[in-house]
């Protein structure tokens, strides 16, 4: 015979998905954060406010400041950011493609310059780890609302002369009905 | 009972990983360069008036292969570069003759020519300086901000890069692993 739920597992299914929905809340807090961003002092662009291509603008987008937190060359302020536009925009005047550009600052900055990590290696883990989060909670969710309906379905556990009586108490009232 | 025990523990660490995240203060600007170990890339910068007799118009970093050298970048708009300049220089006097060159390269600061020149003139800079009007040096060297010294050896490689103003201890210290 299936066990009733008690009241305690009742409870429990709140705080479960307030864990999972921490996890998750965790999992997107990580995926914002820069994993490690500089500078000091950083000084506003100056002469470098040149209209870019929409292509070199792309490309910026996917490059971090070197001297912003959490921003990319395509939006920061930075002078160097400035720099870095316009040494991008020439690249590609230069005839180089998106990729050689990329990797010529990746080069220099590591992969630290990317704004995404690279989806090779250990970085995959940084990927993997939202989806997996919002798989596992997805199952859990399932777990869980099957769990309570098996347990709404269940007879009470009660000895067999008690639910007689109960079960006769209803029959009396559907009459009196 | 032990259920919940677990699902509060679990929720306590990851609500403490969470204020961590949010009261941790700024990130640490202490990336690792890449440039380290390597060779220092060439680059040629063209020198403030002062410096032309002696060095030419332009320094490039080839034409003194097998120096030991303090490659120095700063923006006139910096305030920490203003607090190391003198020490720069009094090294730079104390090591000229033992053979390390130093060089400074203003960058991040376009256009600045005249607050180049006051800012060399109140320090008195001997060694080399020039203007790096388009940051293309500085992304060289990836540079994160300024001021960030390089310390290269007699090989042409990089051994040191210090971010932030240079101190004594760091100048002793590297400057005589560069001399060896």
């Amino acid at each position: 015979m299936t066990r009733a739920a008690t009241p305690a597992a009742r409870r429990r299914p709140p705080l479960l998905l307030t864990a999972l929905a921490a996890a998750l809340l965790l999992a997107g807090a990580a995926r914002a954060q820069p994993a490690a961003a500089p500078p000091a002092t950083t000084q506003p662009a100056a002469g470098s406010d040149v209209e870019i291509s929409d292509r070199a603008y792309a490309i910026a987008r996917q490059l971090r400041c070197p001297v912003c937190t959490a921003e990319s060359v395509a939006d920061s302020n930075a002078e160097i950011a400035g720099e870095m536009r316009l040494l991008i925009q020439q690249q590609l005047d230069a005839g180089k493609s998106k990729e050689q550009i990329v990797s010529y600052f990746r080069q220099r900055y590591g992969d630290w310059i990317l704004l995404d990590p690279p989806k090779t290696g250990l970085h995959l883990v940084v990927w993997l780890l939202p989806l997996l989060a919002l798989l596992g909670g997805a199952a859990a969710l399932v777990l869980l609302v099957r769990r309570w309906r098996t347990a709404a379905e269940t007879t009470p556990d009660a000895p067999e002369e008690d639910l007689d009586r109960v079960r006769a108490a209803l029959r009396a009232r559907e009459d009196d009905a | 009972m032990r259920r919940l025990i677990v699902v509060v523990a679990v929720v306590a660490v990851l609500a403490g990983l969470f204020l961590y995240g949010l009261f941790r203060g700024p990130p640490n600007r202490d990336v690792p360069s890449n440039l380290i170990g390597k060779p220092a890339p060439q680059f040629t910068l063209p020198l403030y008036e002062r410096f032309q007799p002696k060095y030419g118009a332009s320094f490039s970093v080839d034409a003194h292969k097998g120096t030991p050298m303090v490659i120095n970048f700063w923006a006139s708009w910096c305030n920490p570069c203003f607090d190391e300049a003198p020490l720069l220089e009094r090294y730079y006097r104390q090591y000229r003759d033992r053979g390390v060159l130093f060089v400074g390269v203003q960058t991040q600061d376009r256009g600045k020519y005249d607050a180049g020149r006051q800012f060399i003139d109140r320090f008195g800079y001997t060694f080399p300086v020039g203007m790096d009007n388009d940051s293309s040096i500085g992304v060289e060297y990836a540079l994160f901000g300024v001021p960030e010294t390089y310390f290269v050896d007699r090989s042409g490689t990089v051994v040191y890069k210090q971010v932030g103003p240079v101190t004594p201890a760091v100048m002793d210290k590297e400057l005589e692993a560069i001399l060896r």
